[in-house]
């Protein structure tokens, strides 16, 4: 089993970047991310906590080794949120359902504002990637070169919600100026 | 808007889009102002239902039922069954 763990802080508020995570698809930097759909969603009615659950359809080059154990490269991944407007937490969970029983990969994500400045956003993420014991020696491998992938593909999915980001702030600027 | 993505089912692209565009709004208009009210409560109906169909044709039904208790989603398969036969 190999962790994965990374924390970023995004100079805009929570309110903003929450946005920017729900408008961060299709994204030139991730084109991996090939659908996004939402199964479920409610908002309680008394806490007012949204809950969201999605479903993300994802499809990306693979190892030779990874494709030929797993027969493919594209993958279902569920994805399970709650948005607290009060408290102003994100919270997500996700987990691979594809060749779940071969290599599993489970996600928690959280966005909150930053302790010392609440007007940026922590983030905090973190990942257990575990590939099965039937995989032999190959389990080992598996699990560096999955880990590799999740940590580009970290880097690139902070990029480009940096990106959305900058797009949402360009959208308010260009309204003060409309002449009222 | 910025370019969408098309929905696992193609049929649902265009109900797809327009929840999307509404949930957006929605979203940062209300929902951050602490208000609860669902605009978007038809359009999602709508989608939902179409995508259902799709899943149960691709069957990947189970597969999210079975994923379910992974990352402590709260919703069944019961949640939407208000327009199941």
């Amino acid at each position: 089993m190999r962790l994965f763990e990374a924390t970023h802080v995004f100079k805009h508020d929570w309110e903003t970047v929450s946005l920017a995570s729900w408008r961060k698809y299709p994204n030139e930097n991730t084109p991996h991310v090939r659908h996004v759909e939402v199964l479920n969603q409610e908002v309680d009615p008394e806490t007012g906590v949204l809950r969201t659950e999605r479903l993300i359809m994802v499809q990306q080059g693979v190892p030779a080794l990874v494709r030929k154990l797993f027969g493919g490269d594209a993958s279902y991944v569920l994805e399970y949120s709650e948005v607290d407007p009060r408290q102003r937490t994100l919270v997500m969970q996700s987990q691979n359902m594809t060749y779940s029983n071969l290599l599993s990969v489970g996600e928690h994500i959280v966005y909150k504002p930053h302790p010392e400045n609440p007007q940026h956003t922590a983030f905090t993420q973190s990942a257990e990637l575990k590939a099965s014991g039937a995989l032999f020696r190959l389990a080992t491998k598996i699990e560096d070169i999955c880990w590799n992938r999740f940590n580009d593909n970290a880097q690139i999915g902070r990029l480009g919600l940096e990106q959305v980001l900058s797009k949402i702030l360009a959208e308010r600027q260009a309204l003060t100026q409309v002449p009222q | 808007m910025a370019e969408q993505m098309e929905s696992i089912g193609k049929e649902c692209t265009p109900l797809k889009h327009e929840f999307d565009a509404c949930f957006t709004r929605w979203y940062s208009e209300r929902f951050l102002h602490g208000d609860k009210s669902n605009d978007c409560e038809k359009i999602f109906k709508a989608y939902q239902a179409c995508l259902k169909n799709v899943l149960r044709e691709k069957g990947l039904t189970k597969m999210i039922s079975d994923a379910r208790p992974s990352i402590g989603s709260v919703f069944t398969d019961d949640n939407d069954d208000a327009g199941d036969k």
